[in-house]
């Protein structure tokens, strides 16, 4: 099916109305996702936001609870408050970079409320990229410019309008409310054969990392790898798959609140103890932690490489320490015999 | 009531600021105790944490007062010369006038953060420094400055 | 800049044969166009990967006191510089350290050029132009449009402080008023200034890049990984930044060499050098003191004079 951007708009503008609308907005520093309320303020031809979106459903820093203590009174209150919410406009790596997340707050065990009570409120509509940076990769990890895993909603943009598919059933909800549904000319369908067709042109190749990586805990390969890796964390914080977190107490005086921030593996402070000893002290335990984490431990307990080839940790890194170079040498590397 | 909170006066309504003074521990503290027990009035405005040296002073700790909701920072020191460390005074000279500098060049209003000297003779003179910093700050109205922090949550946006 | 370049892997090559240093720290080509990264070269055949051009920004003296044995480094001006405060700092030892002082043009700032063509595909440097194949458009730049910031008015382009200097020198840009940047930043009124930093901090992600870039930010312990005292809390918005990164400028008083790294490696884009800038700016003023230029001048933090400027003071 399509709709014309006009009618599309249409709906979009009255859905703002019901929801909170998040789109890509063109800022000083690139763009991002933020709140709209027009279709017209959202940005069309971007490559991707600059940072990913998954702070709509894990903030960089959120408030869990907060308390007050009056005399022998304690309050405590619940700081979640959640909107319904449409994201508009995200790339399909982000959108599966969301089913990845879901895994990790999600276990047999426990469901994080913070996380599901944004997450299930939210209706994600996912677009295709149409062009495609040269930090792009995500062809190698089981996803196109096109793929639709992850959206409610997928669109893929034909000029004056969009093929649009409904993913799931919270998606085909909302585009029964929708009014122009168009059927594809055989034109329109050939160019969404294309853009479906189309790849990345940076690949790597992950067939066989994880049954590798079991093997390499021990690998002089770690040894010289993080060398020139300054332990920030604008990979980790610009990456939609990372998830790891802090939980602190922040108390002035009789009152505080619990707050959750992301937080990563890539700085020592990460696992140091109470104690003072710090398993991962050395840049190499902690880079060898990263590829671990992301193309074996993710893989073994949630079935997934938990990287969606977005790029976003390769344009941001200040010294240039490309992931697909490190999937490359972990390839390459040769295995210890014991 | 936390730092957070502004005090105000219930019989005349009036703001009454929250004056953090770091004073050294060998004149400031000292002619501020004079002004005590010489009786020389002046607005409880103040809350006095003692230092070993105005060279002690780390520019965090005007920072950290000014996000946890203090309404202004008092500074205060032995004379240049003075010194019960020889030089202590001296190298805190250079660095206060650069924090002075670069607070005000981030925004933060002139008159929340203020230095002075103040020997232990000069009792009279601390009543009057505390008298003037506390005109100031209470016309500046309470802490919204750049470095307040409204509950340690972040904004939650 | 092909001399250059040759010299610099002789002497490399050289030192790494003779065994006078364990590693030669440079830079080699980065995986991106426009982007070197910097390199760790061990063994005399591995010299050739070694580059020298516009696009080697990162300060390699933030890599010298966490390499361990003897090493030597390719050091621009700044980098030189850092060094400088490094050794006055006791943190390297000047007999384990080797310098190769290269002169310094400038580097490209890569904003610059995205902001024109967008994400950046292919691009080559040649006799100061640099093409660029963009996915937005192609575009033919002077070096000197797309020059960092900083290098547009850096003084000190040549090394301070080497063993071996490679190439020419290059002549230092007269500057008619020195930190007119930060002036056109003083002259703005207060509203407009706390709004800018305000906006410039409300980006930052606190990923500490821009800490862990510079090389003089070394402390074992930062003050904003310290919970006890816990100065910053788990909170992200600009007033927590504003500390962070005001506690940052004024732990670098003079001591700042003006690299500029801090600002490059911020994924953001947030304007970091504003602030070191204006204390820089403070320090040259009140103290005559650049940093990092003479092993003799101690930091300007670390002496004092009897008549320092006291106007600051409350007139009580």
């Amino acid at each position: 099916m399509k709709i014309s951007k006009e009618k599309f708009g249409q709906s979009f503008d009255a859905l703002a109305a019901e929801y909170q609308v998040i789109a890509p907005v063109r800022d000083a520093g690139g763009v991002s996702y933020k709140a709209v309320k027009k279709f017209s303020e959202v940005k069309q031809d971007y490559l991707n936001s600059k940072l990913p979106p998954k702070s709509f459903f894990f903030p960089q820093h959120e408030k869990l609870l907060s308390y007050k203590k009056e005399g022998k009174d304690v309050t405590v209150k619940n700081e979640l408050n959640v909107e319904k919410t449409i994201l508009f406009g995200i790339r399909p790596c982000d959108a599966k970079g969301f089913l990845l997340l879901d895994k990790v707050f999600k276990n047999d065990q426990y469901r994080d409320p913070y996380y599901f009570e944004r997450r299930d409120n939210t209706i994600v509509i996912g677009v295709a990229c149409h062009k495609i940076a040269p930090t792009c990769f995500c062809s190698s990890l089981g996803l196109s410019p096109a793929s639709s895993a992850g959206s409610d909603i997928f669109l893929i943009d034909l000029g004056d309008s969009y093929q649009i598919e409904a993913i799931s059933d919270n998606g085909k909800f909302l585009m029964a409310g929708l009014e122009g549904l168009e059927e594809l000319s055989t034109e329109e369908q050939t160019l969404v054969d294309t853009i479906k067709s189309a790849e990345t042109t940076s690949k790597v190749d992950v067939s066989t990392i994880t049954t590798k990586l079991d093997k390499m805990f021990d690998n002089p390969y770690w040894d010289t790898l993080h060398e020139k890796c300054l332990s920030c964390n604008a990979c980790s914080f610009s990456c939609p798959t990372c998830h790891c977190f802090d939980i602190s107490e922040e108390v002035l005086k009789n009152e505080g609140s619990r707050v959750r921030t992301w937080d990563g593996c890539m700085a020592p402070l990460f696992t140091l103890h109470g104690s003072g000893h710090n398993p991962r002290d050395q840049k190499k335990s902690r880079w060898r932690q990263r590829m671990l984490h992301k193309f074996n431990y993710f893989v073994h307990n949630n079935g997934d490489i938990a990287c969606v080839g977005c790029g976003r940790c390769i344009k941001n890194c200040p010294v240039n320490l490309d992931i697909r170079q490190t999937i490359d040498g972990v390839n390459k590397a040769e295995l210890v015999v014991d | 009531m936390s730092m957070g909170e502004c005090l105000v006066n219930t019989e005349t309504k009036a703001f009454q600021p929250k004056i953090v003074a770091f004073l050294c521990n060998w004149c400031s503290y000292a002619g501020a105790d004079l002004a005590g027990v010489g009786r020389f009035q002046y607005p409880a405005t103040i809350r006095t944490i003692r230092v070993p040296c105005s060279g002690r002073i780390n520019p965090l700790y005007i920072l950290k007062a000014m996000a946890n909701g203090a309404d202004g920072v008092l500074i205060s020191g032995c004379h240049p010369g003075d010194c019960h460390y020889m030089s202590g005074n001296y190298v805190a000279r250079r660095k206060f006038a650069l924090i002075d500098s670069l607070l005000k060049h981030v925004g933060l209003e002139e008159g929340r953060v203020s230095f002075s000297w103040v020997s232990a003779a000069e009792g009279v003179r601390f009543a009057e420094v505390v008298k003037g910093v506390t005109e100031r700050v209470t016309a500046l109205g309470p802490n919204k400055g750049v470095f307040k922090v409204e509950d340690g949550g972040g904004t939650n946006d | 800049m092909t001399s250059i370049i040759d010299d610099i892997r002789k002497t490399a090559r050289q030192l790494l044969t003779e065994e006078k240093v364990d590693v030669v720290i440079g830079y080699e080509k980065g995986s991106l166009p426009l982007k070197a990264t910097p390199c760790f070269v061990r063994s005399p055949q591995d010299v050739d990967k070694l580059i020298w051009d516009e696009t080697c920004e990162n300060n390699l003296a933030a890599f010298v006191v966490k390499t361990p044995g003897k090493k030597a480094i390719i050091a621009k001006g700044c980098d030189s510089r850092a060094l400088m405060v490094l050794i006055q700092e006791n943190q390297i030892v000047r007999d384990d350290l080797y310098i190769i002082g290269v002169s310094c043009q400038g580097v490209i700032d890569q904003r610059k050029i995205e902001a024109e063509t967008g994400e950046i595909i292919g691009a080559t440097i040649t006799d100061g132009k640099i093409s660029v194949q963009g996915i937005e458009c192609d575009k033919v730049f002077n070096f000197t449009e797309v020059k960092d910031i900083t290098c547009q008015t850096c003084r000190y382009p040549n090394p301070v402080l080497e063993d071996v200097h490679i190439g020419g020198s290059i002549e230092v840009l007269q500057q008619a008023t020195l930190f007119a940047d930060v002036m056109v930043m003083e002259n703005k009124s207060d509203s407009e200034r706390k709004a800018y930093f305000k906006e410039q901090m409300g980006k930052c992600i606190r990923c500490y890049a821009c800490r862990n870039v510079c090389p003089m930010c070394y402390c074992q312990e930062c003050f904003v990984d310290c919970n006890s005292p816990k100065w910053l809390t788990g909170g992200v918005d600009s007033a927590e930044n504003l500390l962070f990164q005001t506690g940052r400028a004024l732990h670098l008083a003079g001591r700042c060499v003006e690299c500029g790294a801090c600002s490059r490696a911020c994924p953001q884009g947030v304007d970091i050098r504003a602030l070191s800038r204006k204390v820089n700016k403070d320090v040259k003023e009140m103290y005559n003191h650049e940093s990092g230029l003479t092993e003799e001048v101690k930091p300007a933090l670390n002496v004092y004079s009897a008549d320092d400027p006291e106007a600051f003071l409350v007139k009580e």
